[in-house]
């Protein structure tokens, strides 16, 4: 396992009385796609620009690759490559003028790649005036520059809002390569699929607090099964199985397990299934525990919150 | 080095065209200035002769009470026009903006976050502004100056300005750019907005100019605030005459306002390089 790269320890930021995160601690690993989830005001943005050194912690800490993020600002910064969710930069420079300029403020590096970027794979015409570009061409700008700059570390603030479908897919595929290369991505988004589709682990915040952290490797592994048993429990689990029972469901069980699948089948053919279905459960179930309708628990402490020293490690 | 030059070469070209605006306006001015000097020289000379103590105001009155004294130079009367405010207004106006623009407008913009992300301190970022701004006041300065040196070929003067005679007064109107700068940034340093900055730069030069005005004219001449009025003006370190005539307040002077921006923009750099920068919006 890779060391980790991006550390947070009780990180906190308060505006007077007001919380904007809350004791977060968390550690991204060199060469993991990390995605951020929650709702506008959950504490997403606040953490991203404490890791940037854009704000000071009011407690706790935040280092990049052991550069504290705050004092050490510059040093950690040049390791990190960020897109905002917006590009705004004066619209009477080029495109080219702009990945000229943005290149140039980390030493020249990575320019041709970036034009390479934005022309071949984003379609951008580099000789026109960013005030002509619309809101989805800006935010492709900013991606190509992100992509080719030699940062070990890309924060992406929602990378993809402005996008068209197939420009979403080309990022998606920039970002998978990018982890080839190495590179360790945080991945600030609310569209859910994209998450889940990249993501090697998810943090959810809510309110500013993490509530969840999910491996998506295991989270892929998973499998739901609702079945209905001749009795009116279902027989017992061996051991052996990573089965549990999660509810039930009308006359059925909702099993969820995690292990490989010749177990799973083996123990329904001897068990007495009078019907059954197997399927995924995508992220948005998961999502939905901390910020669906009916999702438990506020800010004062409740079942979700109280989790958050077994979940952020 | 080079991503503070990046950054650098990127202001300067922000800056150019208001720079290049506000600087042949003043050369505009200087030349205008000696030609209104060398059409009225000699009714100016006559006037300062005549005026006798309790002598009600006059046309060119004021130059007296701005320092000019009898029989001054050619170069001290076109320094009486510099007191003129379309020159300090030229200066102040791009003083505010600069001054204004260098942090909370970028924040209001969210420009300052792209370039913040990239390996730029915060102190590279300052100073590169900081530098932009005084270079500008400078080239201003020297293009009144160059303007007023120009147009004395073209206009028949008693005794024509020397070169480095203007230099002294030109650095006075800089090193007052300088101030209203200085005081701009610092409050643009702890800003999210421009407009704020921008206002209270407005007002407190416009106060200050005003207040100097005011301690000009003469009926105030004996009134019990008048030296308060002068006192807190900045204006009333602005002497190009002074500057001219080689009176030794002319070092206080550019020594103070130049202190005063020193002063402000060291604050600036405390604030904004300590401070919490959120997300715009």
């Amino acid at each position: 396992m890779n060391p980790p790269l991006i550390i947070a320890e009780n990180l906190s930021k308060f505006y007077g009385a007001s919380p904007a995160l809350r004791d977060l601690t968390l550690k991204v690993r060199q060469g993991e796609i990390f995605g951020l989830l929650g709702p506008n005001g959950s504490g997403k943005t606040t953490a991203i620009r404490l890791l940037l050194g854009f704000l000071r912690p009011t407690t706790g800490r935040a280092s990049v690759a052991g550069f504290d993020s705050w004092r050490r600002s510059v040093d950690a910064r040049r390791l990190v490559s960020y897109m905002p969710g917006e590009l705004r930069i004066s619209g009477s420079m080029t495109g080219f003028g702009v990945l000229k300029f943005l290149s140039g403020l980390r030493g020249g590096e990575g320019l041709d790649r970036a034009v390479a970027i934005a022309e071949r794979v984003m379609r951008l015409d580099l000789g026109r005036k960013v005030r002509k570009y619309s809101t989805g061409m800006k935010q492709k700008l900013a991606l190509a520059q992100v992509f080719a700059d030699p940062a070990e570390i890309l924060i992406l603030d929602e990378p993809t809002s402005a996008l068209d479908p197939s420009a979403r897919a080309d990022v998606l595929q920039l970002i998978r390569e990018a982890r080839e290369q190495g590179q360790t991505i945080i991945f600030s988004g609310h569209v859910l699929s994209e998450i889940e589709a990249v993501c090697d682990r998810v943090a959810i915040l809510r309110r500013g607090r993490l509530v969840h952290v999910e491996d998506m490797g295991a989270r892929r592994r998973l499998r739901m099964i609702l079945a209905r048993f001749a009795g009116d429990t279902p027989p017992p689990i061996p051991e052996e199985l990573e089965l549990s029972i999660r509810r039930p469901e009308g006359a059925a069980w909702l099993l969820e397990h995690r292990g490989a699948l010749g177990p799973l089948l083996g123990w329904l053919a001897t068990a007495d299934v009078e019907d059954v279905a197997i399927g995924t459960e995508d992220l948005r179930a998961l999502y939905d525990q901390y910020h669906g309708p009916g999702a438990a628990g506020d800010e004062d402490g409740d079942g979700a919150d109280n989790q958050d020293e077994e979940l952020s490690q | 080095m080079r991503p503070f030059f990046t950054l650098e070469g990127k202001l300067i070209r922000d800056a150019r065209w208001s720079l290049i605006f506000s600087a042949l306006t003043l050369f505009g001015l200087g030349w205008l200035f000696v030609h209104v000097a060398s059409l009225n020289e000699t009714k100016i000379l006559k006037k300062l002769s005549e005026v006798a103590p309790g002598e009600k105001v006059r046309a060119f009155r004021w130059m007296k009470d701005i320092g000019l004294e009898e029989a001054p130079s050619s170069t001290a009367i076109m320094m009486a026009f510099w007191n003129h405010p379309f020159i300090v207004l030229v200066v102040a106006i791009w003083a505010i903006g600069r001054g204004a623009g260098a942090v909370g407008a970028e924040i209001e913009r969210g420009s300052l976050d792209l370039i913040l992300s990239r390996p730029i301190s915060r102190w590279s970022y300052l100073t590169a502004q900081a530098l932009v701004a005084i270079g500008g006041l400078l080239a201003m300065a020297g293009s009144l100056a160059a303007g007023a040196f120009i147009a004395s070929w073209y206009n028949v003067l008693r005794t024509p300005p020397d070169w480095l005679e203007l230099i002294r007064p030109a650095f006075n109107l800089a090193a007052l750019g300088f101030a209203i700068y200085g005081y701009t940034l610092l409050f643009s340093s702890v800003d999210l907005v421009r407009w704020r900055p921008t206002m209270i730069g407005s007002v407190l030069t416009l106060g200050g100019f005003i207040a100097r005005v005011i301690a000009l004219i003469p009926i105030f001449k004996d009134a019990i605030w008048r030296p308060w009025a002068e006192r807190f003006s900045i204006f009333s370190l602005y002497n190009p005459v002074d500057a001219v005539a080689g009176r030794e307040v002319y070092s206080f002077d550019v020594s103070v306002l130049t202190a005063l921006g020193a002063a402000c923009v060291g604050l600036a750099f405390l604030f904004f390089t300590t401070r919490d920068l959120p997300a715009n919006g």
